[in-house]
């Protein structure tokens, strides 16, 4: 991959050196800062004191919200996983039965695009108690399930649901497009082809275009588990964590922690444990696409 | 069997539909709402056309909400967040590609750790490193996180790209003694201008809507960003919900605007990004 172009060093510190000293400064360096943080008790204001890894020790055994934080983040990765095969069915159906599929993809699409303040304030008032307007349980007294109607996001069995909903309703448009990209880059010849040898409709969906569809359902995947970790703002914006803590996740407890009860040690090593944990979850889906291409061959 | 077909036909026709109506029926919804009265939207109608389009709704948001001064804010930090990501990873893309040098792929790795790294991790370092700098509640303390965290997705888009590129005219220019800023300008930059367009929509949609950052590290009213003044509005008009309909309308849409006329770029930019992310 290396070049073949002969540049003097003061070119090379020219074309190398801006950019990456702007990103290590603002990208590599907080993230080290922070991780120094993480062994202090510091209020913001006042004196840092050196408490080794008492924080973590704390965040690891004693707080009650940490642990529940962390599932729910993996409990939201996972249902963001069902994006996928709903994306895929739809995916087929347009490349089938639509002859310009157009319109539908923009429509699936246009929510793609939305800032998450004006997703999160929507379906804030979406799910508004019927005498605040809220369509849902309008809706509900509407077609006479009076008995249904809940403050969503304030009911803390629900609130957890009732946000990925709404993360589904806007990404499963991003996820319908990239599978009906994959499902038109397969050539028409493959499933002439199966028609001679008999495999037609599902089984040909099965043998043909489900095996063929594996890089994008890779990327799909790698979308929808990053993107369930960046959740955040869409929380922050909608519940903040609540009701009760039951729809903190790992970031927003951090948030938290640290912009609202300005624990900043303690915010750090929160912090800390994001990173780790992010650069984990990377490692170990790569691991799981190898064994799948492993078995698959 | 013929039967079955269209039986079959109408089945994805419902299913397909069915996810239409789900993500466009919220939004229809809202542009109702924001043209209805208080008492009308607390009367429980969940499908009903305004009695009387309320413009006023528009009115007060458009008053009371400096939008145009929030639109001018994003239009500034978006613009030059992209200038400065398209040219700084450019430059570093086509050094990696291009030059013979040790660190090429070393660089490479260091940009490409950064695309798992969290954002939210840096908010609180960065706060304080801007605090101590001066520059925190100015533009300038949103433009750097932006184009920091803008920059591994760009390279990796950028130098994917040239890699496909041949070299060969490049070579000759260099052997006429071209000065290598000449050719990167004038040859390599009308080339990469397909890949530019994908960094530029991935960049334009997630800095264009970007909110905590802009919420952490900005307080003066004036400086607001669109997403941050409109959630700042709702906030404090709570009671006004048509108001707040008629914001929520009006924050969306310079980019629905861009995407009615962009939609296939932004879709197929989006994918791009996606695929090569």
């Amino acid at each position: 991959m290396n070049g073949v172009l002969r540049v003097g060093k003061w070119t090379l510190a020219v074309f190398v050196l801006p950019c990456l000293l702007f990103y290590l400064a603002f990208v590599f360096a907080p993230i080290i800062v922070s991780v120094y943080y993480s062994f202090m008790e510091w209020a913001g204001m006042g004196e840092q004191k050196f408490i080794g890894f008492e924080n973590f020790r704390v965040m690891l055994t004693q707080d009650p919200i940490f642990w529940p934080s962390v599932l729910r983040t993996l409990y939201i990765s996972g249902a963001s996983l069902l994006q996928i095969p709903i994306a895929i069915v739809i995916a087929v159906l347009l490349s089938r039965y639509v002859r310009r599929a157009n319109f539908l993809l923009s429509s699936y699409f246009l929510p793609v695009i939305l800032s998450v303040v004006i997703i999160g304030q929507l379906w804030k008032a979406i799910y508004n108690p019927a005498s605040l307007g809220g369509m849902i349980n309008q809706m509900l007294v509407t077609f006479g399930l009076e008995s249904w109607t809940k403050t969503w996001l304030a009911d803390s069995e629900v609130a957890i649901f009732a946000l990925c909903f709404v993360i589904f309703w806007q990404y499963i448009g991003y996820h319908v497009l990239i599978q009906f990209t994959g499902v038109q880059n397969i050539s028409t010849d493959i499933y002439e082809a199966a028609s001679i040898d008999g495999a037609e409709g599902f089984k040909a969906d099965r043998y043909i275009t489900l095996p063929l569809l594996s890089p994008v359902i890779k990327v799909s995947t790698v979308l929808a588990v990053i993107g369930s970790l960046k959740a955040f703002d869409l929380i922050v914006v909608m519940t903040g964590g609540g009701p009760a803590n039951t729809t903190e996740v790992i970031s927003t407890h951090m948030y938290n922690m640290t912009f609202v009860t300005f624990k900043y040690g303690y915010g750090s090593a929160i912090s800390t444990f994001l990173v780790i944990f992010c650069l984990v979850m990377t490692v170990l889906l790569n691991l799981a696409f190898k064994r799948a291409e492993e078995a698959a061959s | 069997m013929k039967d079955f077909r269209s039986l079959r036909r109408a089945g994805a026709w419902i299913i397909m539909g069915i996810l239409a109506v789900t993500q466009l029926y919220p939004l229809l919804w809202l542009l109702l709402y924001s043209f209805k009265t208080n008492s009308e939207i607390m009367s429980g109608q969940f499908f009903a056309l305004p009695k009387e389009w309320v413009w006023q709704n528009y009115v007060d948001a458009f008053t009371s909400g400096s939008y145009l001064k929030y639109i001018g804010n994003s239009i500034f930090v978006t613009g030059i967040t992209l200038v400065l990501t398209i040219l700084f990873s450019g430059m570093v893309s086509y050094a990696i590609t291009r030059f013979k040098w040790r660190y090429g792929n070393a660089v490479m790795l260091v940009f490409l750790i950064g695309i798992m790294i969290p954002i939210q991790s840096t908010l609180l370092p960065l706060m304080i490193i801007f605090k101590n700098m001066g520059v925190l509640n100015t533009h300038l303390s949103i433009i750097i996180p932006y184009v920091a965290f803008s920059i591994p997705i760009a390279v990796f888009i950028l130098s994917g790209f040239l890699r496909g590129i041949p070299t060969e005219i490049e070579e000759s220019a260099m052997i006429d003694g071209a000065n290598i800023y000449r050719i990167f300008f004038n040859i390599i930059l009308p080339v990469m201008v397909p890949p530019i367009m994908t960094v530029t929509i991935l960049t334009f949609i997630s800095i264009w809507n970007e909110y905590i950052i802009a919420a952490i590290f900005l307080s003066s009213d004036g400086l607001k960003t669109l997403p941050f003044g409109l959630n700042s509005f709702v906030g404090q008009y709570n009671a006004n919900y048509g108001a707040i309909g008629a914001y929520l309308v009006l924050g969306a849409l310079p980019v629905v605007i861009v995407y009615f006329i962009l939609s296939d770029k932004i879709t197929k930019g989006m994918v791009a990004g996606a695929v090569k992310g």
